[in-house]
């Protein structure tokens, strides 16, 4: 007796530390000095200073909010009344029907509901034509779909446990229908009404994946802020807030918990009647205060700009940097101030990709109306193609003369109508840790003879980081292979995909935003990657004590690698085309674009920038190695060479099925886990087979016996 | 009368008019989609190209994946669950919100975390360090996976589970014991018969989220282990396939259905109690 | 009845936070025997058969089956079965596989399976409910189960906590006989819980009377009924008048001021006592012929008897009588010697016996709180 409750407790206690170790890590973190999950430098408070001036994960935060209120309220009214009309369906079928329609959303897979929705949205938005199918309206109703039923399923059994005299007793006192509903029927039902509710907010606070699919371009809730941060590098301050949210539902549960036993039997009337008329004018002050937020928000003259650019890929006021976005908003209404004599509110929407296929897809489904992106150049030939982009009126961007010449004719945007104009500009390399590499290799790469062939390296087997997307990583091989990456044939994309599929053992991960944590974190020992990042990332594993390297691949003592340029351009579904070029006119002006150039690490097309004496000292030894001679000289040589260029259809297919095949494809085919399955698979079903089995033999002897029995 | 019967059939209108267009609109377009190519004509070549081996083996891995880490679910969560009911009204109280508490912090951000506590210079081996033992390689691996759906789904699993045996009538297990079963035949031959229902409905909590997860082998596999979710998400987000992925997200309805289906005949047929 | 004890409970006692349950209390069982329990809620009976069950602890005292010391033998190991309150019937099994479910339990063959649980539906009257589910039987059917499943092992001793609580009267009356038959054809030791009084004393062989945690007394039901010990028994058994009263010397009290002659002895001279008058017993007399007199105050017609409540002296007396008289009316009463019973004073002198509150409906109210205990 004794012994089974100590084992239970020790049980209990392992598994609550399961439970917990995660959370302790956040806010453990949450209190860290360092911005690494890699080491503990001491306690500090300073994130919880950041949180507070982070403009933008406050701005998801409340926008989180109000998608919770709004599609718990409008759930809760929907499916109130639906409850009630479904209790009173006379046909046993349509009610049954109904109900299992009704339950559809909770037993989908959310990954199914969510691109279910997103389909609907996209096609009835291209059937209409709107520019963006998908926007806060998709978002807010895809999560009052999904929180119904959890509304009606609560509400619903109130009604049928009610009396269904009481309406008729409301009745003959003399109520009307309406006020018998209102009197006697709403106070019966109230606590499943009031569970919904919280249960849909709950639900629509914390809904990831459904949102993924249905959110349009202005609109970040905070788990997809989080989720975008993941793909790179979660800023402590998201551990901050989380510590926050945990700490202040771990506080509101305990009251709730200990106030409902005995202190509510001790309550008196009156005092609950308080209380319920305060808790529920709470809610009520929240939920009309944020309605009311919204709606003058909505109508006051707010002019949106929605940015949507690489991770990471902008000066965002984090340790002391200039936050970019910000400036720009103030510089904009002040000079919008100086001209109309009108004040007027900016806001940028700042959201972020990984990748420029992802940009693609966001982009050619329609589902959002972004202002300002910023592809590649293969990508911005290939949009410009398919009639993307608009095309941008330089006379209302006075800066471009501040682009150097070289920069002002790329060949993915030659005409004589621009539709680009350069952000930045870099070279792929390969970033390494020198603790996890060979002396051999080492020396190597010390004496610039190393290319790409350390990617294939068995030594590095489980340690080498490869490009999640297609064209990067097909890039990769291609080099190594020395095709011609714009002009492969059919037999090179193969000889390409069977490098790739050679190198899939040694990789640990198909990576990109995710390489800073671990590189930082010295998890993998090589990968390649955009020199920019490389180099901010060596920067901050010197922090964490983890010794980082860079080189450019050579082969045959020739460099032979990538080189692209970003570019910002303005999409054809753009709806603030006036402001948009004003944001891209003040990024080439000398405070922002220095700033940037700081933070990225790239090259910049930027006379004032290259020539800027703070810049310049501030880079120091990368100055060298991101402006090198050898590349500076032969530029137009690089670009004409090794860039990337729109690959025609077929080839852009070819490329996609190969990728798709090798991603899919495993070679590490993990046998363990299928015998295991297989095990216990086979054991449950030699189980059933034996319960089966029993039971025939008890049913025949059964009968036998009877049988004689009834003989006798 | 006619004017109170159409009142009734007014207030679930709106909620009818929304499950037509948000519900079942939606997944009639994921048929749509699944069974035509780009320019919208009918074709069943989506569907023939899942039967590729590459793919199969996404399938499959998802199905054994889910299944695993079902299974351990289920035998971490039961012992659980079981204390859980035993404890007095107050703690279980208490417990309940404690195993549900995670739950509120975005799956995001907890699954994020367990991946400083598995890599390679983690926590977990830095701890293991300081005691002189060799780290141990857990990121990116299968098990690192199958630990995160596990971890993400587990409350899944033990609330329906309590709640089912925290309704057996303890009369019941006193029966079982005056008739000559130890505890351990209590549990057996009582309680587990019992609670079948509630390991069914657990079940099903925390098998559909596993097998549709996208992010989960994304961050704590890296890559390397595909499944139904993240091919499903690549298709949409990335290789602007929509076609693809609404073949796929068919499938795994299908096999949802087909799964639950075998689950409900097999232990609805159970009557006679035959659980050794 | 056989001689041989088969449960001895020595000393035993048990308290639960501080309350005392069972106040050292000793009882002896006897083989073959049918022993009931009887007593108001709380009053310990229903802990006393936990204990013999092994459910139950007790703090201080032994437990004795068959001369052998069990208080350290779990439930599940002891050679007794019980009969539940509520049935505790097993909601996945059916009919058969509940009564043969400890038979599986030791590896019956299914053939011996098959004969023991067939010959126990035959004696509780279900052939043919076999594979019938357990949760649509009606509640005499999943009695009946329950006492089959019960006795399938054969126990030396089956314990019954209430068997009939939740029937109706008339099924419950039918139970009653039908427990008694099998109890003699089987001759397995019934030790029976109930706060019914009839249902004790028309089944038991011995009646246990427990109040607060104590036996009060324990004999064969006309021993209980006729010669209670004291006010508390008389009350709880049957209706009584308790009235307080002299020993005046042996054969010869006096209550309500007035002398009467009884058949009982032994006590000091003068030692105040209770005398108890069974309603029944009292006869109906005009004014001039009554020992004592009195004005009726309430008549009810009860079917077979009238029920009178008479003042005399102010005390209430109740009176069961065939002859209707009128409220108001003054009338006699008579006592034949025989039908005075003398008890010893103790702790419940002066608690009961009084009908001045005396109602019938808070009589059954009380009732229906005891049962929902």
């Amino acid at each position: 007796m004794k012994k089974s409750k100590i084992f239970g407790n020790i049980y209990t206690v392992l598994a609550f530390i399961f439970l917990y170790m995660p959370i302790a890590v956040l806010v453990i973190f949450s209190f860290n000095a360092s911005d690494s999950t890699g080491n503990i430098t001491g306690f500090s408070l300073k994130w919880y200073g950041e949180l507070f001036s982070d403009a933008a994960t406050l701005n998801a935060l409340k926008n989180t909010l109000i998608l919770a209120i709004l599609s718990s309220i409008i759930a809760t009214v929907i499916g109130t009344m639906a409850s009630y009309g479904i209790n009173k369906m006379q046909n046993k079928h349509i009610k049954s029907a109904t109900m299992s329609v009704t339950k559809i959303p909770m037993i989908n897979p959310e990954i199914v509901v969510g691109i279910s929705m997103m389909l609907l949205f996209v096609f009835v938005g291209g059937i209409v034509g709107s520019q963006s199918s998908l926007g806060f309206g998709t978002v807010l109703i895809a999560h009052i779909t999904f929180n119904l039923p959890y509304v009606i399923l609560s509400v619903l059994p109130k009604f049928k446990q009610m009396d269904k005299s009481l309406p008729e007793a409301a009745q003959d006192l003399g109520c009307t229908p309406l006020q018998s509903f209102f009197k006697v029927e709403l106070p019966a039902i109230l606590p499943g009404v009031v569970s919904g509710l919280i249960m849909a907010f709950t639900l629509s606070l914390d809904d990831f994946v459904i949102s993924y699919f249905t959110i349009g371009s202005g609109f970040e809730t905070l788990p997809i802020r989080i989720y975008s941060m993941t793909k790179k590098r979660v800023t402590p301050d998201m551990y901050a807030l989380s510590t926050l949210i945990f700490v202040s539902i771990l506080v509101l549960l305990l009251i709730s918990n200990l106030t409902s036993d005995k202190s509510r039997e001790k309550m008196s009337k009156k005092a609950k009647k308080i209380t319920k008329i305060v808790v529920g004018s709470l809610f009520g002050v929240i939920a009309a205060v944020t309605i009311v937020v919204f709606i003058v928000s909505a109508s006051t003259e707010t002019l949106t700009l929605n940015v949507y650019n690489w991770g990471e890929y902008i000066s965002d006021g984090g340790e002391d940097t200039l936050d970019v976005n910000q400036k720009f908003e103030e510089y904009y209404e002040d000079w919008y101030f100086k001209k109309y004599n009108k004040r007027v509110k900016v806001n940028v929407n700042y959201t972020t990709y990984a990748s420029n296929e992802d940009l693609y897809a966001k982009i050619k489904s329609g589902a959002a109306d972004y202002d300002i992106i910023v592809p590649s150049d293969y990508m911005v030939e290939r949009l410009k193609s398919e009639g993307l982009l608009q095309t941008i009126d330089l006379s209302k961007i006075p800066n471009y003369e501040n682009i150097s010449e070289q920069f002002r004719n790329p060949y993915y945007d030659n005409g004589k109508e621009k539709y680009s104009v350069m952000y930045t500009y870099g070279i792929v390399g390969i970033v390494y840790n020198k603790d996890k590499i060979n002396d051999d290799d080492l020396a190597k790469i010390e004496a610039g003879e190393a290319g790409w062939e350390l990617l294939w390296d068995e030594d590095y087997k489980g340690q080498i980081l490869q490009f999640n997307n297609a064209r990067d990583a097909f890039g990769v091989a291609m080099y190594s292979l020395g095709i011609d990456v714009n002009n492969a044939t059919d037999a090179e994309w193969q000889k390409a995909y069977e490098r790739l599929k050679e190198q899939k053992p040694l990789v640990q991960s198909y990576v990109m935003d995710e390489i800073f944590n671990k590189m930082e974190g010295g998890e993998a020992a090589l990968a390649a990657y955009y020199a920019g990042d490389c180099l901010s990332m060596i920067e901050r594993a010197a922090e964490a004590g983890v010794n980082l390297g860079f080189y450019y691949p050579k082969t045959n003592g020739k460099y032979v690698t990538n080189i692209f340029a970003d570019a910002m351009c303005i999409p054809k579904s753009a709806t603030n085309v006036e402001l948009a070029h004003a944001y891209i006119n003040y990024m080439l002006s000398e405070e922002p674009a220095v700033a940037n150039a700081e933070y990225l690490y790239y090259g910049s097309p930027n006379k004032l920038v290259v020539n800027n004496g703070d810049y310049i000292d501030y880079l120091g030894d990368d100055y060298g190695v991101i402006y090198q001679e050898e590349f500076e000289s032969q530029l137009d040589y690089m670009f004409e060479t090794y860039a990337y260029r729109s690959l025609p259809d077929e080839k852009l297919k070819l490329q996609n099925n190969l990728w798709e095949t090798l991603k899919v494809g495993s070679d590490s085919f993990d046998s363990g886990i299928y015998v295991i399955c297989g095990v216990i698979a086979a054991v449950l079903i030699g189980f059933g087979v034996y319960c089966y089995i029993i039971k025939r033999k008890r049913r025949r002897l059964y009968w036998n016996t009877q049988k004689e029995a009834s003989k006798k | 009368m006619t004017k109170k019967s159409f009142m009734q059939k007014a207030a679930a209108a709106p909620h009818v008019v929304w499950a037509v267009l948000f519900i079942i609109a939606p997944l009639i377009f994921v048929v749509y989609y699944a069974f035509t190519d780009k320019d919208g004509a009918f074709t069943f070549s989506n569907i023939t190209e899942l039967m590729q081996a590459s793919y199969l083996e996404i399938f499959l891995r998802s199905l054994c994946f889910a299944f695993l880490a079902t299974v351990i679910c289920l035998i971490i969560a039961y012992p659980i669950a079981y204390f859980m009911a035993k404890a007095k009204p107050k703690t279980q109280k208490i417990l309940i919100m404690l195993v549900m508490l995670p739950q509120w912090l975005n799956f995001l951000i907890r699954t994020y975390s367990w991946m400083a506590l598995l890599e390679d210079t983690g926590i977990i081996n830095s701890i293991l360090g300081v005691f002189g033992i060799d780290p141990i390689h857990m990121i990116n691996t299968s098990g690192a996976v199958i630990l995160g759906m596990v971890y993400n789904y587990l409350p899944y699993m033990i609330i329906p589970l309590h709640s089912v045996i925290s309704k057996i009538d303890p009369k019941l297990l006193e029966a079982a014991a005056d008739l000559g079963c130890s505890p351990l035949k209590v549990i057996t031959k009582v309680v587990l018969p019992l609670s079948v229902s509630g390991i069914i409905s657990g079940v099903t909590m925390v098998f559909v989220p596993s097998i549709s997860t996208f992010y989960i082998s994304q961050k704590l596999g890296g890559g390397n282990f595909d499944l139904i979710g993240d091919t499903i998400e690549r298709q949409f987000q990335t290789a602007y396939n929509y076609n693809l992925g609404a073949a796929m997200s068919f499938v795994l309805m299908l096999i949802i259905i087909v799964s639950m289906a075998i689950m409900n005949r097999y232990s609805g047929e159970d009557d006679g109690g035959v659980i050794v | 009845m056989n001689e041989k004890k088969i449960i001895e409970l020595k000393n035993v006692a048990k308290s639960y936070d501080g309350e005392i349950i069972l106040d050292h209390i000793n009882l002896d069982v006897h083989e073959k025997e049918f022993m009931t329990l009887l007593g108001p809620s709380g009053c310990g009976k229903t802990t006393t058969l936990r204990i013999i069950a092994g459910f139950v602890t007790p703090d201080t005292g032994d437990v004795v089956f068959d001369g052998v010391r069990i208080n350290d033998i779990p439930a599940y190991k002891r050679h007794v079965n019980t009969v539940f309150q509520k049935y505790a019937l097993f909601p996945h099994l059916n009919v058969y596989e509940n009564i043969a479910f400890a038979l599986r339990l030791n590896k019956v063959s299914e053939e011996e399976i098959f004969e023991r649980v067939t010959e126990m539906l035959a004696m509780v009257n279900l052939r043919g409910f076999e594979k019938r589910d357990v949760n649509l039987l009606s509640g005499g059917q999943q009695q009946r189960v329950a006492i089959a499943r019960a006795l399938i092992n054969k126990p030396k001793v089956l314990l019954l906590d209430e068997p009939l609580g939740a029937l109706d009267l008339k099924l419950r009356k039918d139970m009653q006989n039908e427990l008694k038959n099998i109890q003699r054809k089987t001759g397995i030791t019934f030790i029976y819980v109930t706060h019914d009084q009839e249902e004790a004393l028309s089944m038991s062989d011995t009646v246990v009377v427990m109040a607060d945690g104590k036996i009060q007394q324990i004999g064969t039901p006309t021993d209980i009924y006729n010669e209670p010990e004291n006010a508390f028994v008389a009350d709880f058994i049957g209706e009584s008048n308790i009235i307080d009263g002299i020993m005046l010397d042996d054969y010869k009290a006096k209550f309500s001021g007035h002398e009467f002659v009884c058949l009982d002895k032994g006590f000091e001279k003068n030692e105040r006592v209770d005398v108890v008058v069974r309603p029944e017993d009292v006869d109906v007399v005009p004014p001039e012929k009554g020992m004592l007199t009195g004005v009726v105050t309430s008549v009810t017609f009860k079917g077979v008897h009238y029920e009178i409540i008479v003042n005399i002296n102010n005390f209430k007396w109740m009176i069961q009588s065939t002859d209707y008289v009128e409220p108001n009316q003054k009338i006699g009463i008579y006592i034949e010697p025989d039908a005075i019973h003398i008890m010893k004073r103790s702790e419940y002198s002066g608690q009961f016996g009084d009908y001045s509150s005396f109602s019938d409906e808070l009589d059954k109210l009380s009732d229906v709180t005891e049962e929902e205990e």
